[in-house]
């Protein structure tokens, strides 16, 4: 036992001193400084469009897409394997085995919100989804209802559908939402008419994460005999959904906003009373007529078993997504001010947390949180220079729309990741605020709206 | 009849195939869903309740197993920054 210890303090003696060694260099090159501390191991980091950082970042951007769950993982990996036939031939086992897969994940599905599930047809994802809903609701009802009515903070495919019908002659109200975010229930009272067809309201909003009082939506609906749409992509799973309190007759849910595969969504059509629909997707008449095609059986199954898992974990992961939203905001607040949330604190999905610093120019921020993976409200994410148009419609000045960023909290981030993001934006931030001419006038007192701006 | 022995076993299990997994965020979880998930049915006293728990735990521990091989299969070619020592 004495010399097992004795040579293994030689062996420990002769071994090089993990990483210290390896930065030394580090600290006499000129290298242009980045926000980044040097890491040890800095030779394998990671350089990719001209950046260079030292390992994966967070992933703080569980609103964009999320990563699979290892439980989703295995029921996906069992039914590729062995559930390969087509689940609508009706000859053979290969055909009934995919078949009973496919049933199964529909009852997962309907349970989740609450549904029969005859009422669920699977397709490719919650944009397909919307779009059926929305093109095809109002054609088919073209002869007696030509009016929609959505608001400004839909998801794009929502808002880029209603102006494809707008071309083909239908009229589509853009309600208004107030600084918060919510929808203002007298305004849409007040724009129903007798030929509307369609009311479209998000549950959860994607940007700001505000969730809307969908129960007295949908009671006004009701009222007027309207169909009720809603996109319900980023609210299955994290709050409670159900389609009966919510009187909604359609619904669009996505798979990969639950911890399931990309490419798989589900639409809800309430059977009573019954609402027609157009399909988008003409064919063979699967999924009751309304979507035909093949399913893809092993991302429904993928699916449903996202599906079935959020059901058990929804009250756990909304406990510590709580938790870590608190520790977030206030975390951030304890060292910096001038931050804002954008959009109402109360009525929100607790995952999403849509901060606005003021003072700080967007673009240089998001450069310098390279090591944190989230998404902003900006020009910088967005093809053209214009900002969020969600952020628009709050009422957001353009200045801290462009500063606007987005953290997506999960039921896989840790506690560390959490404290390092608030360390990384604080320092950034600061860092920011101290070279910023701006925010010495308005620690000086001066008010930055009235200052009158020299022309030379 | 589950023993106490058993459950114990079975979390030790559990918690050591899930520290094999190659992603941060999915290790960590696994530890903490593990340590919850055993707290929340400390004080069950149901036999049926007990047994019915016990059966998921070790569903559960199968599927670990199962993913733990795959996900090594495929070992990540960087590291998360959480992994990496600071200096």
């Amino acid at each position: 036992m004495a010399s097992k210890a004795i040579f293994s303090t030689i062996r420990r003696s002769l071994t090089k001193p993990r990483g210290g060694a390896v930065s030394r260099g580090h600290h006499l090159s000129t290298s242009a400084a980045t926000a980044s501390e040097s890491y040890a191991g800095d030779e394998h980091a990671i350089v990719m469009k001209g950046v260079r950082i030292s390992g994966r970042p967070l992933y703080l951007d569980m609103q964009s897409t999320t990563p699979l769950d290892p439980r989703v993982f295995d029921a996906m990996n069992a039914s590729s394997i062995y559930d390969y036939g087509n689940p609508h031939s009706r000859t053979h086992l290969y055909g009934w085995e995919a078949e009973n897969a496919v049933e199964v994940a529909r009852i997962q599905v309907a349970k989740l919100i609450g549904a029969s599930p005859k009422e669920i047809v699977f397709l490719s994802g919650a944009t397909e989804a919307n779009n059926t809903v929305v093109k095809g609701v109002m054609h088919f009802y073209k002869d007696k209802k030509r009016h929609v009515i959505t608001t400004q903070t839909e998801h794009k495919c929502v808002l880029d559908s209603c102006r494809h019908l707008q071309q083909e002659g239908f009229e589509v109200t853009y309600l208004p939402v107030k600084t918060d975010g919510l929808v203002d229930l007298e305004m849409l009272r007040d724009s129903i008419r007798p030929d509307t067809g369609l009311v479209s309201v998000m549950a959860v909003n994607n940007e700001i994460g505000v969730v809307q009082p969908m129960e007295e939506i949908g009671r006004i609906c009701k009222e007027h005999k309207i169909p009720f749409h809603t996109d319900a992509a980023q609210a299955i799973g994290k709050i409670p959904v159900d389609v009966e309190k919510w009187n909604v007759s359609f619904m669009s849910m996505s798979g990969h906003k639950i911890y399931g595969p990309k490419g798989v969504g589900a639409m809800y059509v309430r059977r009573r009373p019954r609402v027609r629909l157009e399909p988008l997707m003409n064919g063979g008449g699967q999924e009751r007529g309304l979507r035909s095609g093949t399913l893809a059986t092993q991302q429904v199954v993928g699916f449903g078993v996202a599906c079935e898992l959020a059901m058990k974990e929804m009250e756990y992961d909304e406990k510590w997504i709580k938790r870590l939203q608190e520790r977030l905001l206030n975390g951030v607040r304890e060292k910096l001010d001038g931050v804002v949330v954008n959009g109402s604190l109360e009525s929100r999905y607790a995952g999403n947390l849509n901060l606005s610093f003021a003072y700080v120019e967007g673009e240089s921020l998001l450069m310098g949180l390279k090591e944190v993976a989230v998404s902003s409200g900006s020009a910088c994410t967005s093809a053209s220079l214009e900002p969020s148009y969600v952020l628009r419609a709050l009422g957001v000045d353009e200045d801290m729309a462009h500063t606007s960023i987005r953290f997506g909290i999960g039921r896989f981030t840790t506690e560390e990741e959490i404290d390092k993001a608030v360390e990384l934006t604080v320092k950034q931030v600061d860092k920011l605020r101290e070279m910023s001419p701006l925010y010495e006038m308005v620690k000086d007192g001066i008010d930055i709206k009235n200052i009158q701006w020299s022309q030379h | 009849m589950v023993d106490k022995g058993q459950v114990i076993r079975l979390c030790r299990s559990l918690l050591r195939a899930g520290r094999q997994l190659p992603d941060y965020n999915i290790r960590e979880y696994a530890k903490r869903r593990t340590f919850d998930g055993f707290r929340m049915n400390k004080n069950l006293t149901d036999h049926s309740k007990v047994e019915k728990a016990y059966a998921e735990g070790k569903k559960q521990l199968e599927v670990v197993e199962r993913v733990v091989k795959v996900y090594l299969a495929y070992p990540p070619k960087t590291k998360n920054i959480m992994e990496l020592k600071l200096h």
